[in-house]
């Protein structure tokens, strides 16, 4: 058994050009159970399409990635039931409610009892209180909420989340922060993308840079001059100072 | 199938809730029945041909604004990208998208057929039974054709221009054989008599159908 099969989620060499321009290059990135990953980088530096690449939603034009141990090319359905995906779309239906949606989510995940399984998703969001409004409706930072409420329903294995905590408020990064927390503890591999590391390191995740394309890992001991704020605490950016 | 089940029931709660769909398709079918009676009187054919044929030119363009909107409510949000990043086999995916699709489009028939006896002054008797079949397989087809186009072109720029250009000549077979068909039994013919046509169109639906759930998952894949 290698690397490959043991990892929840492995790159080797991986790289995606978009015609004559490389986005991603040459990205050796492992992901235990258990363990979380911090990416951070500038906007349009390839965080999100890295995470589409991981989720089988996008193909690489070089190299390959593997999850749990099958080319994210060609992940089977019983590989795609133990990803959690996050990103810029909700994947939320404007016009059916916060709880139709998340049962939606829970029935084509077959998980048993989907209308409670929304609505205990619901409660661990604190959006108990928009169950019936439609998702139209609601707030970007509510959508947020329910967005997330979606990706953790089915208590996946492999959580990958492009940017978690945009648009949220204090409260809800905090409950970002602590579901990230209880997925590594039930030993879930959690991948995090965010603009500025800071907030994450608390969480255990370890700290890489995106940068041209390239990924390099952040040693603790490297903090920069505030950059920037954003909800939540997150108010902090780093830059590498070490290559990988 | 509890994919299936899950997806279908999903669009339909979204198409009862919004009712966007069924009422432009509705009212396509009577705006196209218009100008197709206004258009044949002129010539002086109000027969049970023209009738057939407007009937079907009614099904054609509805039911692509129907498959266009089937798929582009998938669109708002990256909800299909939800869908392909989770467990549900592509084919489900398909099936359930076609399924919906001619149920919002046998709902608009419906109307159509019913325009049509009205603007036509044909009977409301037993021989609208015998095209029922017809319609059936008809609107399977394109369901099939169109669900499948309506994911590709839903991907390109420009793509509700594409769509019409890929689907009429694609289901010109079926078309001539719906018409032919259901202008024979409406005018009285046996079944027996348009068995020929039935089986193009039976035909047309099994290899749509099959292509569309091969094809699907390439069609709607990764970006």
């Amino acid at each position: 058994m290698d690397a490959a099969d043991l990892a929840a989620c492995l790159t080797r060499a991986l790289g995606l050009s978009f015609g004559v321009r490389p986005i991603l290059r040459g990205i050796d990135l492992t992901a235990d159970a258990g363990h979380g990953i911090a990416i951070v980088g500038a906007n349009g530096c390839g965080k999100s399409t890295l995470v589409r690449i991981l989720a089988g939603l996008a193909a690489p034009t070089a190299g390959a990635a593997f999850v749990f141990g099958e080319d994210s090319r060609r992940l089977s359905a019983a590989s795609r039931r133990r990803i959690g995906l996050l990103t810029h779309q909700s994947f939320l239906y404007p016009n059916l409610t916060a709880r139709e949606n998340l049962e939606f989510h829970s029935r084509i995940r077959g998980i048993d009892r989907p209308r409670e399984a929304a609505i205990a998703a619901l409660g661990r969001v604190g959006m108990s209180s928009i169950a019936d409004d439609r998702v139209r409706t609601v707030s970007r930072g509510m959508e947020q909420r329910l967005a997330i409420a979606r990706a953790t329903i089915a208590d996946p294995d492999l959580l990958l989340l492009d940017e978690p905590f945009a648009a949220l408020d204090r409260d809800g990064a905090a409950i970002v922060r602590d579901l990230i927390g209880d997925s590594l503890k039930r030993g879930a591999a959690v991948i995090v993308t965010a603009h500025t590391v800071d907030g994450l390191e608390a969480l255990g995740l370890a700290p890489f840079e995106l940068i041209n394309g390239k990924l390099r890992s952040i040693p603790a001991e490297s903090p920069q001059p505030a950059q920037s704020s954003q909800a939540g605490g997150l108010s902090l950016a780093r830059r590498t100072t070490a290559g990988r | 199938m509890t994919a299936f089940t899950a997806i279908l029931r999903k669009d339909l709660t979204l198409e009862l809730r919004s009712g966007e769909s069924t009422v432009a398709l509705i009212a396509l079918s009577l705006l196209i029945m218009v100008v197709i009676v206004f258009a044949l009187s002129q010539a002086g054919a109000r027969g049970a041909e023209a009738a057939a044929g407007a009937l079907w030119i009614a099904l054609v363009f509805s039911g692509m604004i129907g498959a266009t909107r089937a798929m582009a409510a998938e669109r708002e949000n990256g909800c299909i990208r939800g869908i392909l990043a989770s467990p549900v086999d592509r084919a489900a995916l398909y099936a359930a998208k076609l399924a919906a699709a001619f149920i919002f489009m046998a709902i608009a028939e419906t109307a159509a057929v019913i325009l049509m006896v009205l603007f036509f002054n044909l009977e409301f008797d037993a021989r609208l039974i015998r095209i029922i079949p017809i319609l059936i397989l008809g609107l399977a087809g394109f369901s099939a054709i169109a669900t499948l186009l309506a994911a590709l072109s839903g991907r390109l720029r420009a793509g509700d221009l594409i769509l019409p250009v890929l689907i009429v000549p694609l289901y010109v077979p079926a078309l001539m054989a719906g018409v032919k068909s259901s202008g024979a039994l409406l005018a009285g013919a046996d079944f027996s008599m348009v068995a020929p046509w039935l089986k193009i169109l039976v035909a047309f639906d099994i290899l749509f159908i099959a292509a569309g759930c091969l094809l699907f998952e390439h069609v709607v894949g990764e970006d």
